[in-house]
């Protein structure tokens, strides 16, 4: 199957490019279509937590977006109670199959660090994070201490 | 052992059975030892014809052949069909020996090597052509057809043949080799300056006038025997010029790997895929039917996956990669999607689906030919007469009143008014059967011919 072979070679390059923002990649050896791994943003308010997410791809990958949901609860605009996450380069009109989820990974990362409150999955959120940024920050590294996993010691 | 019985003249191992059709209209059955040159096929030849081995010129594929090529060069199958032609009478005046010492000089060997040695890949361009001087290199860029073939029902390795276009016969030399796509596949039609090669009709009977007619075989599969040449015609192959072997070693836009075999996509990129790649690309749209209408040319087909601009494959032969069922399944699609664009509609009946291509006045639509049923072509209910019933149409009022009650309360007041609101937000007709389906739900049921 093109999944299986591209995912293996993905994976790889992944683990060996050996990214800080995004670590401990778990793979089921039985089901290559499904990973987790741990998001460590580096910008305040969440550096000081790691967030775990789960990326599924579908068997016509990649012909067809991988998904991403956190696994992590996070106190973000972009991304909802559900954990899931709107990022333009996964949608079903943008994505490319030339796109390697590498890429992907840098994508979401970015958006961490960065909320999008244009585009947010959450109003209240993005209303809170516009209007009133201190309350934002401090309610985002009250709910991080509360929720994230530890960062990795490195 | 049949073999060796049935043949008896030689004992050969592997030998290749021929037919070597002469220009006077009678057609030879021949079997070849592959390691043979053109030279003894010339004296088997010449004695069934009455003439001297010199006086006899081989053709195939286009080309003259060479005394000294070995039948395994040219790129023979089974059943295949040599040319065997009585040397112009003009030629023979002078004496044969300067004749052709001075021919060979002027055209040098390789006008006598059959068109498969000498013709390189035609994706080559002019300064990778000169570029290759030793044999591995020829060897690996020598030209590679992928054809659909419709005998094996698959995509398959082709070769490249030549006939007169005048009479269909392939006794027949080009004046010079194919060096493009455009040279080979049949443009006359779409391209007012198509420039055919031209050559020479050896054929006796021919009318004369016609140039290189390029056309393909499947290299794959052993023809009937005796081929008529309407046959023969019928049995031609598809080329699908997109398919081409890998000798740049691209990667697969999809897997990343490097494959021997490749789709390159007519985008100005030219991004590339290998071909289980490509057949679950077509696989992942057809299933979400997101194959899309060539705008002026109707084909049903796919642009490069990349979203490159202007990269419709126009060739809907290469989609062949989908199996017997997905290919059926694409060519419905590819039909439906064609009465829509031009205006007809889809019998709702389930299992029908007959297309009707109507007057766009009538609203009155009868699927002739299909199942018969006769149905509105607004709400694609059974026909009635006047208004549709579906949507917004007021209800009739019944009758009397019992009491004056605020016709606005009443309305809001309706038991079955809450699960018909119900229905129609979270519903979206069938669109084959108009009957309220779920939305994101599967299709109406009715309509699979579960029921």
């Amino acid at each position: 199957m093109a999944a299986t072979r591209r995912l293996q070679k993905e994976l790889q390059d992944i683990r060996c490019s050996g990214l800080k923002s995004f670590r401990d990649i778990q793979v089921d050896d039985s089901n290559i279509l499904s990973w987790q791994g741990l998001i460590v943003p580096d910008n305040s308010p969440y550096n000081k937590g790691a967030f775990r997410i789960e990326i599924l791809f579908p068997a016509e990958y990649p012909f067809k977006p991988p998904k991403i949901s956190f696994k992590t609860k996070i106190y973000h605009p972009n991304i909802d109670e559900k954990g899931q996450v709107c990022l333009p380069i996964i949608s079903a009109e943008n994505w490319k199959p030339a796109t390697k989820t590498d890429q992907v990974i840098q994508a979401l990362v970015a958006l961490v660090n960065d909320p999008e409150p244009e585009h947010p999955l959450r109003a209240d959120l993005a209303e809170e994070f516009l209007k009133d940024r201190k309350k934002f920050v401090k309610n985002a590294e009250e709910y991080t201490k509360k929720h994230s996993e530890k960062r990795p010691s490195d | 052992m049949l073999q060796l019985l049935s043949f008896g003249r030689r004992s050969v191992g592997s030998s290749l059975s021929i037919y070597v059709k002469t220009n006077v209209g009678n057609t030879l059955s021949i079997d070849l030892d592959p390691k043979w040159e053109v030279k003894n096929v010339k004296e088997i030849v010449a004695s069934q014809l009455g003439l001297k081995p010199e006086e006899v010129k081989i053709i195939f594929a286009g080309k003259e052949l060479h005394d000294s090529i070995t039948i395994e060069e040219c790129d023979l199958g089974e059943q295949s069909f040599l040319h065997a032609v009585k040397r112009k009478p003009l030629k023979k005046k002078t004496d044969p020996r300067v004749s052709t010492v001075e021919e060979e000089v002027s055209q040098s060997a390789e006008g006598f090597k059959p068109l498969s040695e000498t013709l390189m890949d035609l994706q080559l361009s002019e300064k990778e052509r000169n570029e290759i001087h030793t044999k591995e290199a020829r060897d690996r860029n020598r030209a590679h057809f992928f054809v659909y073939c419709g005998v094996c029902k698959s995509i398959r390795t082709g070769k490249l043949r030549v006939r007169c276009s005048a009479c269909k016969e392939g006794a027949f030399t080009v004046e010079r080799d194919p060096c493009c796509w455009e040279d080979v596949l049949d443009r006359r039609n779409g391209d007012p300056n198509f420039k055919p090669i031209g050559g020479q009709c050896e054929t006796r009977d021919c009318v004369g006038g016609g140039h290189a007619e390029f056309y393909f075989k499947c290299a794959e599969h052993t023809p009937a025997p005796p081929p008529e040449v309407a046959q023969r015609i019928s049995e031609d192959a598809v080329p699908l010029f997109l398919i081409k072997p890998n000798l740049r070693d691209i990667p697969c836009l999809a897997c990343t790997e490097i494959s021997n075999t490749v789709l390159v996509f007519p985008c100005e990129e030219g991004h590339v895929t290998c071909l289980e790649c490509f057949h679950n690309y077509c696989i992942s749209r057809l299933k979400e039917r997101r194959f899309v209408f060539h705008p002026s040319d109707g084909y049903y087909t796919l642009s490069c996956p990349a979203g490159c601009p202007d990269s419709l494959i126009t060739e809907a032969h290469h989609f062949r990669v989908l199996s017997e069922s997905e290919y059926a399944q694409y060519q419905r699609f590819g039909a439906e999607e064609y009465v829509l664009q031009s205006g007809g509609v889809l019998c709702p009946q389930p299992g029908c689906g007959m297309g009707i291509i109507a007057d766009p006045e009538c609203r009155r639509i009868q699927c002739i030919g299909g199942c018969g049923f006769v149905f509105c072509r607004s709400c694609l209910q059974g026909y009635h007469i006047g208004e549709c019933t579906e949507g917004t149409v007021a209800e009739s009022a019944n009758g009397g009143f019992e009491y004056n009650i605020d016709p606005e309360r009443a309305a809001q007041a309706r038991w079955d008014e809450a699960s018909k609101v119900a229905i129609k937000v979270t519903t979206k007709p069938c669109p084959k059967c108009r009957t309220p389906t779920e939305r994101d739900g599967p299709a109406c049921i009715a309509s699979k011919g579960i029921l």
